[in-house]
């Protein structure tokens, strides 16, 4: 026995689990509207055909990512790179302005763990029923219901999982695969593995991981200031607490507006109380909000009591909307977003890459020429097929032959041996060649490319 | 006793923290680079830029060694943040932590919620 345990046992214990109750209100309503557009995108985009390609589909074995009409070669990798950081720039300027807003409606997290939720509830009933069917012993109802719940739990899993391998194996065959029992091994991994994934964390998990794991909720103090955006309890208004009839005035009682309801703790879905302070396990799902706000109608009393409100807010002063670091992000958001959005436009629909022949620098031929040798690598980019013109700029001693003929299929990779001759008195040592690709075809898609030719140096 | 002489401190928890960061991660790239050379020859790899930078044999072991270590670095650096800045409450027992909620029948001290649907 180590001498903590021997000192009074282990310093943490398991948390009680939480039944968050169901809300209704003009949150949980956004919050379920945000649920069925994020899921029915997730569920249904892969299953949408755009220029002759599935919409999304990152096609890992031919190296091309296919989104929205736009083809992504292994070269374009830096428009991954800077979309992600978009992406970034744009969690840090939505925290900066409304605080959570991504915890409590968008994150998959949230959203996939409202739709298990959602799930349970269906088959086992609101927080009270739930409560009382793991206390009782299994009988009959518990078992159906239990087995229910899984069944339900699972079968979507494993949606979620094949719509997830569906993004990266055309989900048309991967559909026709599972039902014929032809799954290949890495395919039927990564269905496992997402589906694992969906049914621990959403099912099983759930606020745990907004609370341990999640990272963003331990960086995102980096973004707020007291201008921010925070789901917060009047204190000045609410205390102190306790319960009444509804007839009292509270104030003649000595009481503030909170009747001590409980019900914001029950409707939490990480299980805490907004009434002790702003705390790091808020997701700001605003069903204390939605819920309270009942109360306070019931109790005909002011709405608002548990809000959506700022630090400076709360202690009396000015909220600033426009700060320095809410232009800061804006900025740098709008002038990436807006750099790629040029880089995509102007993107070239050709790439060429001429590679030396590494066994010999030159080849003395006869009749005084010299030849380099190169490996040529073309990808045809575009949707259509091109023959291309190729040819040296401005050196009219250069001559180019090419073989086999330079045509290429839609999105076809090429290799091809270019040799490239030039007469001995042309020059010495490494010459410098620009060699322009253009297709034969309107509208003209052309590249230049720079490389050595090598010659003797005397 | 004498308690006059300066006492030599030893690392406190913070400094402890990053030296565990710092070796496991090392022993942890020193492991994933041995197998991965194991099985697969780093030249093979980088075929592509040879013609512009030539990099040797000992360069590649050296870059790759390199990038898995600040790998093995990140993941081990946020590992040591996230269990050292978890949430007080519902957590760990003691001091600092915040109580559990407590949670009742909101018709229990307010009769006039008594009927609704949140009992």
């Amino acid at each position: 026995m180590s001498a903590q345990q021997g000192a009074g046992g282990s310093l943490y214990e398991k948390e009680a689990k939480v039944y968050p109750r169901d809300v209704k209100g003009t949150f949980a309503s956004l919050r379920k509207l945000a649920m069925v557009v994020l899921l029915g995108l997730y569920y249904i985009v892969p299953w949408i055909n755009w220029a002759g390609h599935q919409s999304v589909l990152f096609d890992l074995p031919a190296r091309k990512f296919y989104i929205l009409g736009l083809t992504f070669w292994p070269q374009d990798f830096i428009f991954l790179t800077l979309m992600l950081i978009i992406a970034g720039l744009s969690l840090f300027f939505v925290t900066a302005v409304w605080g959570r807003l991504w915890c409590g409606y968008a994150c998959p997290q949230t959203v996939w763990t409202e739709a298990f939720l959602w799930l349970e509830r269906l088959v086992e009933g609101d927080r009270n029923k739930r409560m009382k069917l793991d206390a009782s012993p299994w009988n009959r109802n518990k078992i159906l219901r239990k087995t229910t719940k899984q069944v339900l739990w699972i079968s979507f899993a494993l949606w979620t999982g094949f719509t997830f391998v569906g993004f990266f194996t055309p989900i048309r065959e991967l559909g026709h695969s599972i039902f014929t029992f032809q799954l290949g091994p890495w395919e039927t991994f990564w269905f496992l593995f997402y589906s694992f994934a969906t049914y621990g964390n959403a099912g099983i998990l759930r606020e745990q991981v907004c609370k341990y794991m999640c990272p963003y909720a331990r960086f995102q103090s980096a973004m707020f200031d007291k201008d921010t955006l925070v789901i917060a309890y009047d204190e000045s208004r609410g205390e102190p607490r306790g319960g009444r009839r509804k007839s009292i005035i509270p104030s003649e009682q000595g009481l503030g507006d909170c009747i001590s309801c409980t019900l914001c703790v029950q409707v939490c879905p990480t299980g805490i109380d907004i009434r002790e302070g702003l705390q790091i396990e808020c997701i700001a799902c605003a069903a204390c909000i939605d819920v309270c706000d009942q109360v306070m109608d019931k109790m005909s009393y002011e709405k608002g009591l548990i809000s959506y409100t700022t630090e400076h807010r709360i202690s009396g002063q000015e909220t600033h909307l426009l700060r320095p670091r809410i232009f800061v992000y804006a900025f740098l958001l709008l002038a990436l977003t807006a750099g790629v959005l040029w880089s995509v436009n102007q993107r070239v629909l050709l790439r060429a890459d001429l590679l030396r022949d590494r066994n010999a620098l030159y080849r003395e031929l006869p009749d005084n020429m010299i030849e380099n040798v190169y490996t040529l690598k073309m990808i045809n980019m575009d949707f259509k097929q091109h023959q291309y013109r190729i040819e040296v700029v401005d050196n009219d001693d250069m001559v180019l032959f090419i073989s086999p003929d330079p045509t290429l299929e839609p999105e076809e990779v090429g290799n091809f041996i270019l040799r490239m001759q030039a007469p001995a008195s042309a020059g010495h040592g490494s010459v410098k060649v620009d060699v322009r690709f253009s297709t034969m075809e309107e509208p003209i898609i052309e590249r230049t490319v720079s490389t050595r030719f090598l010659m003797p140096y005397e | 006793m004498n308690t006059e002489h300066p006492v030599n401190r030893r690392w406190n928890m913070r400094q402890r923290d990053w030296a565990v960061v710092f070796w496991i991660s090392f022993l942890s790239a020193a492991a994933g680079a041995f197998v991965l050379f194991g099985l697969l020859n780093p030249l093979d790899m980088i075929n592509g830029w040879a013609d512009e930078f030539d990099i040797g044999v000992r360069l590649a072991y050296g870059l790759a060694f390199t990038f898995l270590y600040l790998v093995c670095l990140l993941a081990s650096a946020l590992t040591m943040f996230m269990i050292r800045t978890g949430p007080s409450s519902g957590h760990v027992k003691g001091e600092g932590r915040h109580s559990i909620p407590e949670i009742h029948d909101p018709s229990e001290s307010n009769p006039d919620l008594d009927g609704e649907d949140w009992k």
